[in-house]
């Protein structure tokens, strides 16, 4: 970085340019339009809209226009990055850096940032009769830390173990943004593209936590119920032992697939001749992501895949108690992009088994979804599960899934949407790609 | 309507909506066989047979693929499903009709194609209008800048109009129109138009779609490249599966060990799979993928899911071993994906990655290939893939 622009220097120099060129762009990509930027006291520096690209090079270098464009462009940025980066004494916040737990021990917590960022935890602390006792402390994550002290809300000392006799006493300068990147990256599992993917998603607003607690007195999310309910689960058990009655029955009924001639429509049926059975009678591959893929290796994940769920995200508009963490509204893994390959299957599966479903987008689908798969068979045979609903409904009345009261949602959407979630940040040299992998779910949403 | 006997762009809703009647008529059936409306219908019991067409067609063993060149059977399974491809046409085999268009109406009708072929030429002249403009444009505050010192927004008229046309604003003109006519049209003369024209096009169905027709469905014969024999499904079988060995001359029925790995078994699994729930499965070599799914089919709407077919190995063994190199079978790299993806987002399609798994021989024995019914130890498993806009998502 350059040292020249980092130092904070007052008495931005002033360009006067006329306010009505300033209205030739407003597209979408293209660098930074730093021309965009207030041009007198700029106390405080505002992110400019992005400009337009909006002529392509002259031949020869740049006319005479080009220049001179390119020139106020270039002389904004300059004075954009000039200006003086303050912050109210009354709004910094302090805190001391203790590199042997990786903490940073906030010593004044001031600003909005701390409702969402940090957490409190037991330490022994000396008291005033001279001995040890443990307390509670306000602490931050090193990525927390840091991005406070880069946003420079937050003014940290280096914790240095001779002198600890308290706040008063603290001397000397606090650390600088350099030298906090040098301390605190490395420490607790923090790469530079996890912090880079963190504070990319605090500056959005979203609130994000460690989805595995660095230590016992970090708060999580309580642990997901399982199930929806004991009415639901035994009704779902009662269902999976149905489809595996009906399943055993209709292939003695039938006989089982017959793999040189799969086609069997009966002569005597009528229910058979259509063309959505036809096709029901050819789903003979097994799919869907109930099972997990066969693997001939005992862990088919290397221990050192680095597909693990990193960071809980909560958008801006949940609402976050940083004592009870609710449920996050997505998890992610970071990765490094040049390092790390596309996930693998058995990585995937392994990242979804931990993961909730979340149903399909609205309108709602009916209480209990086709998520009957518990075994095996009922995968297999979709078919015959509802062909026996269909045959013996008047059989069960108090049946309590009413299959076509709701309206079902659109199956694009649900496919697309699928039905576990996980967020991969892929970053490259601080640029962050992230991409969704949904469970997909074909096999039920046939579209005949 | 079809695609074929298309005349022009509809300009009044009744008839757009009377050639979307055209369309499902012409295309009702999503699969060759027929179940007529049963005459007589008792207890749910019914004597109606359904009607299953047969069809024929050759292997070609050097492009891997099966030709129907009688135009009956390729317009049946065109219609009924979207199976094959001209080879003379982007997929509809069509030649016939476009050449006989051509003769007969001399330009007052276009073929899909040369609508197509129309649209991508006014598109280019607009790029070229544009460009043009643009040039224009900055020369004059170029030109403004020298003499006054002024710097004026490009491209905007003194009243605030943008002089740059954009997509919606831009109208072809005439000429540009005109000059587009096609060849064509310019060249049959009299003793030609007397001479019928002879249908050189023929349907060409993969390897996947061929074996489904003539294992799933059983409406599709297969004959013999050389002796004109039809093919049994046993042989069928392996002659499919050895078309994908890889050696200089392919040769039919060259005995080989059976390998769940066999290129061909694995792209079958996930067209059938597929064609089993409903979708039209074409070829997505366009959009660096491997299928496309269409909903009803190509002439309804646009594809909407692009099928990344990834084979996953159970043993790593038997891919150390295996005599094919499988696309895909290699771990994706981040570019690459989001190559595929950018493409795919960029028509509007939602990339799917298609898992394959291979079983693995030590659990399953091979002896089990000489059959379809080794089907039932692949798997499949579909991963939804989108960009996730942190941006965009916070609500």
């Amino acid at each position: 970085m350059d040292d020249a622009l980092e130092r904070p220097r007052h008495q931005p120099a002033t360009t006067t340019l006329d306010p009505a060129e300033e209205e030739s762009s407003g597209g979408e990509d293209g660098g930074l339009d730093w021309t965009k930027l207030p041009k007198i006291g700029t106390a405080r520096p505002v992110i400019p809209k992005r400009g337009e690209k909006d002529f392509e090079p002259a031949p020869g270098g740049g006319s005479g226009l080009q220049v001179h464009v390119l020139d106020r462009a270039r002389a904004a940025m300059f004075d954009a990055l000039k200006a003086d980066r303050a912050i109210s004494s009354k709004s910094a916040s302090y805190g001391i850096w203790c590199p042997h737990i990786s903490r940073v021990h906030v010593t004044v917590a001031r600003g909005i940032h701390f409702s969402v960022m940090g957490h409190s935890a037991a330490r022994p602390t000396l008291i005033d009769d001279g001995s040890m006792k443990l307390q509670k402390r306000l602490e931050l994550l090193p990525e927390e830390a840091l991005y406070l002290i880069e946003r420079g809300a937050l003014f940290c000392w280096k914790d240095i173990q001779a002198d600890l006799t308290g706040l008063d006493d603290v001397e000397g300068a606090p650390m600088s943004v350099q030298q906090a990147f040098a301390e605190i990256i490395g420490k607790e599992d923090l790469t530079l593209e996890k912090y880079q993917v963190f504070a990319y998603l605090r500056r959005l607003g979203y609130v994000v936590t460690r989805t595995d607690p660095p230590s016992p007195s970090y708060p999580v999310p309580s642990p997901r119920i399982g199930g929806d309910g004991a009415s639901l689960s035994f009704y779902r058990r009662l269902s999976s032992i149905f489809s595996l009655f009906t399943t055993s029955f209709l292939r003695f009924w039938r006989g089982s697939v017959h793999w040189w001639r799969p086609l069997r429509i009966s002569r005597w049926i009528h229910h058979d001749k259509s063309h959505s059975n036809v096709l029901k009678s050819l789903r003979v591959i097994p799919t869907g992501h109930s099972v997990a893929p066969h693997s001939s290796r005992a862990t088919p994940v290397a221990p050192s895949s680095p597909y693990k769920i990193f960071y809980n995200m909560y958008k801006p508009s949940t609402n976050f108690r940083k004592t009870t963490p609710p449920q996050p509204d997505f998890q992610i893994v970071v990765i490094n992009a040049r390092t790390a390959f596309v996930p693998s299957l058995y990585e995937l599966t392994e990242l979804f088994n931990v993961l909730p479903e979340t149903p399909p987008p609205l309108p709602r689908k009916r209480g209990t979804p086709p998520v009957v798969q518990s075994s095996p068979a009922a995968v297999a045979s979709p078919v015959s599960t509802s062909t026996f609903r269909h045959i013996f409904s008047w059989l069960l009345p108090s049946t309590p899934q009413p299959i076509s009261s709701q309206p079902r949602p659109h199956p694009f959407a649900a496919l697309k949407a699928g039905k576990k979630n996980i967020v991969i940040a892929a970053v490259d040299s601080g640029n962050i790609s992230f991409f969704r992998f949904s469970q997909g779910a074909f096999e039920e949403w046939p579209t005949l | 309507m079809s695609l074929i006997n298309q005349t022009s762009h509809s300009k009044g809703s009744f008839k757009s909506s009377s050639r979307r009647a055209e369309t499902a008529r012409v295309y009702a059936h999503p699969i060759p066989i027929i179940f007529p409306e049963p005459t007589y219908k008792f207890l749910g019991l019914s004597l109606t047979r359904p009607l299953n067409p047969h069809c024929t067609a050759v292997f070609d063993p050097l492009t891997r693929s099966a030709w129907i060149s009688n135009s009956g059977d390729a317009t049946l399974l065109w219609q009924r499903g979207f199976f094959g491809k001209g080879d003379l046409s982007r997929s509809e085999p069509s030649w016939l009709a476009r050449q006989i268009n051509a003769r007969q109406m001399k330009g007052k009708g276009f073929t899909s194609e040369e609508i197509t072929a129309k649209r991508r030429a006014e598109r280019k002249q607009f790029k070229l209008d544009r460009a043009k403009a643009m040039a224009a444009a900055a020369a004059e505050a170029e030109t403004a800048f020298n003499e006054q010192g002024r710097v004026i927004a490009p491209g905007i008229a003194p009243d605030g109009t943008r002089i740059i046309p954009s997509a919606a604003t831009w109208k072809p003109t005439s000429a540009s129109v005109l000059s587009e006519q096609s060849p064509l049209d310019v060249a049959p003369g009299e003793e030609e138009d007397i001479e019928p024209i002879k249908d050189l096009e023929h349907l060409q169905l993969s390897l996947q779609e061929a074996f489904f027709l003539v294992w799933a469905l059983d409406c599709l014969t297969i004959l013999h490249p050389e002796t004109n024999m039809s093919f049994t499904l046993a042989e069928i079988w392996n002659t499919f599966q050895n078309a994908h060995i890889p050696s200089s001359v392919p040769q039919l029925n060259a005995p080989s060990p059976p390998r769940f790995d066999n290129p061909f078994l694995v792209s079958y699994i996930a067209y059938h799979h597929y064609r089993s729930l409903g979708w039209v499965v074409k070829s997505g070599i366009k959009f660096c993928v491997d299928y496309l799914l269409y909903k009803r089919g190509p002439v309804f709407q646009h594809a909407e899911f692009a099928i990344v077919v990834i084979p996953v190995y159970e043993d790593p063994e038997d891919q150390a071993n295996s005599p094919f190199t499988l696309q895909n079978a290699e771990p994706f790299t981040w570019s690459w994906l989001s190559t595929i993806n950018r493409v795919n987002s960029q028509v509007q399609k939602t990339l799917i990655l298609s898992y394959i798994t291979i079983p693995a021989e030590s659990r399953v024995s091979p002896t089990i290939l000489s059959s379809p019914a080794c089907f039932a130890h692949y798997s499949v498993r579909e991963v939804v893939l989108r960009r996730f806009i942190p941006a965009r998502m916070r609500d």
